[in-house]
C-alpha cells in the first residue's frame, strides 16, 4: 500500500513537471473550464428566469445549483484525473507500448490509471467546489448531510471510473475508443440537472439504465437531507459492482491482449 | 466554367467517399450533441408541472417541436473546421496545400457539405423517432422548411468562416480551440439552445438581434415548428447575409496575416 502511494506521488511529480513546460496553455484552460461553467449556469439561469418558477422538478434556485456545483466538480474530475489517463490507454494498444506497462512489477490498472494528471483543468474542480459552497451556505446543512454527501459523492466517482474503464478497456477489442467517451459525455450532459426535472421515463433511464442520477442529484439530496434511504444505499451498491465487474473486464482485457507486432 | 465545375466535382466526390468511411463515427458525433435534447426535455417536465401546463405559453409538444428543431438545424450546422486547420498548422502538413492553386478553405468546405449529405439519412430517422416519442408535431408548409433549409445553409456558412478564423488563430497560439469553446458558448445561447429567444431578458433580446446568431439557429426551428413567418425568414436572411460578408473579409485578413507568420515546422 505505501509502495503504492510513493509511485503515485511520483507519478504526480513527474506529469506535473511535464506540464508546466507548457504554461501558456494555461489560459486556454481557463477559457475552457469558463465556457464549462458559462454553459451549466446558462441552463438552470434561464429555467428559473421565467416569471412564476420557483423550483425546477421540485428543487429551489439554491438546491438545483448544488446539482451544478456537483456537475462541475465531476467535470473537474474528469478533465483532471480520469480522462488523461483513459484517452492513453487506446493509443498504448494501438501502438503497443502497453507492454512497457504490463511489464512492471505493479499492478497494470493501477498504472494506466494514476500516470497522468491535467493540472490545468484544477480550474473545475474548484468552481464545482466554489458552487456548492455558495450553494450549500444559503441552505441548511448538517454535519450528518455533508458527511453522507461525501461518500455518495466518493461512490459517484468510483462510478465514472469504472464507467470511463469499461468504455477504454474496448480498445483491446476495437482499438478506437474515442467515440465511446463522446457517447458518455452526451448523456452525462443530463447530469446538469436535478433528475426529477426530467420527464418520468427519462427520469428511469437516468437512475437505472445509466447511473447519471447517482453521480450528481444523490450527493447533492444527501446535503439537503432529502434522500431517501433506497438511493443512499443504491449508490455504494453501484459503485462496489461496478469496480469489481470493470476489473474483471480489464482482467480479461489483458488476458487477450497480443501487443503490436503480432 | 467547365474547368470550376471540374474542380467542385472533384472535391465534392473526393470528400464525399472520404465521409462515407466514417458513417458510423458521423451518427456518434450526432449523438454527443445532446444540450438541446436534455433542455427540451427538463422544459417539458416544466411545462408538464405548471399549474396551466404551459410555460410563457409553450406546451410540452411545443417545446417538444422548438427543440427538435433546434437540434436538426443545430446538425446542419457543425463544423469542426477549427480543430483540422489547429492540426494542420502545429503539423505542418498545410504546407503542401500551400502549392496548390486553389484556397485550402474549399477543400474544407467541401468535405462539410459532403458530411451533411452522410449525415442526413440517419438524422431524418432519428428526428422522427425523437417526435414520434415526444409527441412534437411540425409545420405542414412546405414552403416554412425550404426557408429553413436555406438559413441553415446561410448559417452554416457563416459559422464555417468564423470557425476557420478562430481556427487559424493556430498560427499564433497553441490554445485556439479554447477560443473556439467561449464562441460556442455565445452561440449556443444567443441561437436559442437553452431556450427560445423570447425566454431571455429584453436587453439581452435586444442585443441578440444584431447578432447572427438568433436566425441560423432558432429562427429556422420556429419555422419548422410553424410559429415564424416568411417575412420573418426573409429578414433573417438579411440579417445573416450581412454577416456573412463580414466573415468572409475577416477571414481573408486573417488568412494573409496568419500566413505571413507561419513558418513551416522545422523552418
Amino acid at each position: 500500500m505505501t509502495r503504492y502511494l510513493r509511485l503515485m506521488r511520483l507519478f504526480t511529480g513527474a506529469t506535473l513537471s511535464a506540464q508546466l513546460e507548457y504554461r501558456a496553455n494555461f489560459l486556454g484552460a481557463i477559457l475552457a473550464s469558463l465556457g464549462e461553467v458559462g454553459v451549466a449556469l446558462l441552463g438552470i439561469g434561464v429555467l428559473f428566469g421565467q416569471p412564476g418558477t420557483e423550483t425546477v422538478g421540485g428543487w429551489t434556485f439554491r438546491e438545483a445549483l448544488l446539482v451544478t456545483g456537483f456537475f462541475m466538480l465531476t467535470e473537474g474530475v474528469i478533465s483532471v484525473f480520469i480522462q488523461p489517463n483513459m484517452s492513453k490507454i487506446a493509443e498504448a494498444v494501438r501502438t503497443g507500448s502497453m507492454d512497457f506497462t504490463l511489464l512492471k512489477p505493479l499492478d497494470a490498472q493501477f498504472g494506466v490509471s494514476t500516470r497522468h494528471l491535467n493540472v490545468l483543468r484544477v480550474g473545475d474542480l474548484l468552481i464545482g467546489l466554489g458552487l456548492i459552497a455558495y450553494a450549500a451556505s444559503g441552505l441548511t446543512v448538517t454535519g450528518g448531510g455533508l458527511a453522507g454527501a461525501a461518500v455518495l459523492y466518493l461512490s459517484a466517482v468510483v462510478i465514472v471510473y469504472c464507467i470511463w474503464l469499461a468504455l477504454s478497456t474496448t480498445a483491446f477489442w476495437f482499438v478506437k475508443t474515442q467515440n465511446a467517451s463522446e457517447l458518455f459525455n452526451g448523456v452525462f450532459g443530463a447530469a446538469r440537472f436535478p433528475v426529477t426535472a426530467f420527464p418520468v421515463p427519462v427520469r428511469a433511464l437516468l437512475t437505472f439504465v445509466v447511473p447519471v442520477a447517482l453521480i450528481t442529484t444523490v450527493p447533492a439530496q444527501a446535503l439537503t437531507g432529502t434522500l431517501t434511504p433506497a438511493l443512499a444505499l443504491a449508490s455504494p451498491l453501484v459503485a462496489g459492482a461496478a469496480f469489481v465487474l470493470t476489473r474483471l473486464f480489464w482482467l480479461r482485457a489483458v488476458a487477450s491482449y497480443t501487443s503490436a507486432s503480432s | 466554367m467547365t474547368a470550376l465545375w471540374r474542380k467542385v466535382r472533384v472535391l465534392f466526390s473526393t470528400r464525399f467517399a472520404e465521409m462515407v468511411e466514417y458513417r458510423a463515427e458521423v451518427v456518434i458525433w450526432m449523438l454527443s450533441g445532446t444540450l438541446s435534447l436534455v433542455m427540451m426535455l427538463v422544459w417539458m417536465g416544466q411545462a408538464a408541472s405548471a399549474p396551466d401546463g404551459r410555460i410563457n405559453g409553450y406546451t410540452p409538444a411545443e417545446f417538444a417541436s422548438y427543440f427538435l428543431g433546434v437540434w436538426v438545424t443545430g446538425q446542419l450546422l457543425v463544423v469542426w473546421v477549427a480543430w483540422e486547420l489547429d492540426m494542420e498548422v502545429r503539423q505542418g502538413t498545410l504546407s503542401p496545400k500551400l502549392l496548390r492553386p486553389l484556397d485550402p478553405m474549399w477543400e474544407h468546405y467541401a468535405a462539410h457539405v459532403a458530411e451533411r449529405v452522410v449525415r442526413l439519412p440517419a438524422m431524418l430517422g432519428l428526428v422522427a423517432l425523437f417526435a414520434w416519442l415526444a409527441g412534437a408535431s411540425f409545420s405542414t408548409d412546405p414552403l416554412n422548411y425550404l426557408a429553413a433549409f436555406g438559413l441553415a445553409m446561410l448559417g452554416f456558412s457563416a459559422r464555417f468562416l468564423w470557425e476557420y478564423c478562430l481556427g487559424l488563430l493556430a498560427f499564433w497560439t497553441e490554445s485556439s480551440s479554447s477560443f473556439g469553446e467561449v464562441v460556442w458558448l455565445v452561440y449556443a445561447a444567443l441561437g436559442g439552445m437553452f431556450a427560445p429567444l423570447a425566454f431571455y431578458p429584453q436587453w439581452v433580446q435586444n442585443i441578440a438581434v444584431w447578432t447572427p446568431f438568433p436566425y441560423m439557429l432558432g429562427l429556422p426551428a420556429q419555422l419548422l415548428a410553424g410559429k415564424a413567418s416568411l417575412a420573418d425568414a426573409g429578414r433573417g436572411a438579411l440579417v445573416l447575409g450581412a454577416w456573412l460578408i463580414v466573415f468572409w473579409f475577416v477571414r481573408l485578413a486573417v488568412w494573409r496575416l496568419g500566413l505571413r507568420k507561419y513558418g513551416a515546422v522545422g523552418a
